[in-house]
């Protein structure tokens, strides 16, 4: 088994183990074993979904699907790896790609696209083959950054009103208006964007536009851009799993829109995928939980705890991540 | 630790002068108004709210100076109970306030000073918990309302550990379990982890609540003591909650900084 690593670990295994080890136990972490199944996604959840029976969705009095409680997520934690891989250490289990289209399970970045990603993941510095000497950036997660979409990648709660669709997650909201409202001009930028929510028959749509660019995809340097947008797609299959699709365009940097794919289960209704669920009791000093703290989303407070991860990962000499600008 | 003088003072100068606690908070708000009620009958306090004050800046009394708009108190009785160490506590965290506000690192800023930032927060109602998603941070506070009580301590969580009851039409949270490092506005004004926040939110027309809150704190203050402020319904047609991710701004500003002192002293 393997359990979710607190966002601010990937600070620390980029250091050395020394500090690591002296840095004590941490409630609620594990690692990967090399022998771990590889975890599916959406390679084996396109072909789950095809074989699955017209659903008929319980309803809001105001007709539209009941997607309300919480559900699980995919990724999220700051370790994520986007596309197909074999085990590469103990953060980084085997996993199948997140890309349902193109058939490849790879980001179709433009060539300067491709050659601007793996400069990035050269100089990661987490110890990987392929690395170049140099330092250059670490994920925005590593900094207790949350933006669009590790959010949606991550556990959350959904909760419907007439007109907005409201997603509560660990360290983070979205209140999605799905009242036909108006956006904002595209030079106001977003680390989560502007989202603007619809009903296409029972799939709740979401465009995300206005974001600035300064996310990743996972923790490798997937990354966009501010010209970049993208649109969910939420979906009840059965009583206890959300279809979720992501679909990213942006032609500055990729050669055709392309499109991520995975279920959000229910806690304890099907195989986890990272991470199941929303974190409790993950405060270093929380004493042992109790029954009725269970299902409670207890403070997590990333940033405010990770003055020494910081801290390393500026004196290492990473640069902070400004965005990319592609060519004309 | 920073405040143990002040923790050997204190044990002997709180049992002295602990008081019981009248007041604003106790009182409620009687109010001829009727609100509009959720399906179990509690007012329905949903919506996007903001305090309109300076009590951010300052809790008490105040003149303006560069960029700080000079205001009243909102706390009972003006001015803040402090115990002789900790005003003069107080009076030094007002003079390097600039470097040691905790909201200049971008920290969660605690209950009840994230209500009275100049930022809108939203509540969402449910049976068995009320959701506060603020737009400093997008911070969430879960206020459970299912009869659990707190957990056990000690716990420093930043933003305390809420449990919530209705007290006729008012919301009435108590929120315990707090660390020592937030400030209560930018003007030094401070707590310890023995801090024991009371809130109330009571509504008193269709776009105002009533926020009432008593703090007690017997290692810091010779007696509980409250304050108040109205809260204001947002109007705009489309209000929505954006997004202020303080601490990616500070990093963004601070990385290449040589000057900065923001890595250093871990």
């Amino acid at each position: 088994m393997s359990y979710r690593l607190p966002a601010a670990v990937p600070a620390l295994v980029l250091i050395p183990c020394a500090f690591l080890l002296t840095s004590g136990p941490v409630v609620g972490q594990g690692f990967w074993r090399e022998d771990a199944p590889k975890i599916p996604m959406a390679p084996t959840w396109v072909a789950e979904k095809a074989e699955l029976p017209p659903y008929d969705p319980p309803r809001t009095p105001d007709g539209v699907p009941d997607l309300q409680g919480f559900w699980g997520g995919a990724g999220g934690d700051g370790l994520s790896y986007l596309e197909d891989h074999e085990f590469v250490d103990v953060t980084t289990p085997a996993q199948e790609t997140f890309i349902s289209d193109p058939p490849d399970g790879k980001v179709p970045y433009t060539p300067w696209g491709l050659a601007k990603r793996n400069e990035i993941l050269a100089g990661l510095g987490r110890g990987w083959p392929g690395e170049s000497p140099e330092r250059l950036y670490s994920s925005p997660a590593a900094y207790c950054q949350y933006f669009m979409p590790r959010f949606s990648f991550s556990a959350l709660e959904i909760i419907q009103r007439p007109g907005a669709v409201i997603m509560l997650g660990d360290e983070g909201h979205r209140v999605i208006p799905t009242d036909e409202r108006p956006s904002f001009d595209d030079s106001a930028k977003f680390w989560f964007g502007v989202s603007r929510g619809r009903w296409e028959g029972d799939t709740l749509v979401v465009e995300v536009r206005n974001l600035n660019g300064l996310g990743w995809f996972d923790s490798t340097g997937q990354f966009y851009t501010e010209n970049t947008r993208m649109t969910e797609r939420f979906r009840l299959v059965d009583a206890d799993t959300i279809d979720y699709e992501i679909t990213i365009e942006d032609p500055t940097v990729y050669t055709r829109p392309w499109t991520m794919s995975f279920p959000r289960r229910r806690p304890g209704t099907g195989p986890n995928l990272r991470r199941s669920r929303l974190p409790s009791a993950v405060a270093i000093n929380a004493p042992p939980v109790e029954d009725p703290y269970e299902n409670e989303v207890w403070e997590e407070a990333c940033y405010e705890g990770n003055g020494e991860g910081r801290a390393a990962l500026h004196a290492l000499g990473y640069e902070w991540f400004r965005g990319v600008t592609p060519p004309e | 630790m920073r405040y143990r003088t002040g923790r050997l003072l204190l044990g002997v100068t709180a049992i002295c002068t602990f008081a019981p606690t009248p007041g604003l908070g106790q009182t409620g708000a009687p109010s001829a108004y009727e609100p509009p009620r959720t399906s179990d009958g509690h007012p329905n306090l949903e919506g996007i709210w903001q305090a309109l004050n300076t009590a951010a800046w300052d809790l008490e009394d105040h003149s303006a100076s560069l960029g700080v708009p000079a205001g009243l108190s909102v706390v009972e009785g003006g001015a803040i109970p402090y115990q002789d160490w900790a005003l003069e506590k107080k009076q030094a965290n007002f003079e390097h306030r600039t470097t040691l506000d905790p909201e200049a690192q971008c920290y969660l800023p605690g209950v009840p000073r994230i209500t009275y930032m100049p930022y809108p927060f939203q509540i969402i109602q449910q049976a068995d918990k009320i959701s506060i998603a603020y737009e400093y941070l997008r911070t969430v506070r879960f206020i459970h309302m299912n009869g659990v009580p707190h957990p056990p301590g000690p716990i420093d969580w930043w933003m305390g550990d809420s449990r919530g009851h209705w007290e006729g039409d008012t919301l009435v949270v108590d929120v315990v379990h707090f660390n020592d490092q937030t400030w209560l506005d930018r003007a030094g004004n401070f707590h310890s982890a023995a801090l024991h926040v009371v809130e109330r939110y009571t509504p008193t027309g269709p776009d105002h609540l009533l926020y009432e809150v008593t703090i007690e704190d017997p290692e810091v203050f010779t007696r509980p003591w409250t304050m108040s402020m109205p809260l204001y319904r947002h109007q705009e047609a489309h209000s929505e909650l954006l997004e202020y991710q303080c601490s990616s701004y500070l990093l963004e500003q601070e990385w290449d900084n040589p000057a900065s002192t923001l890595f250093e002293g871990h």
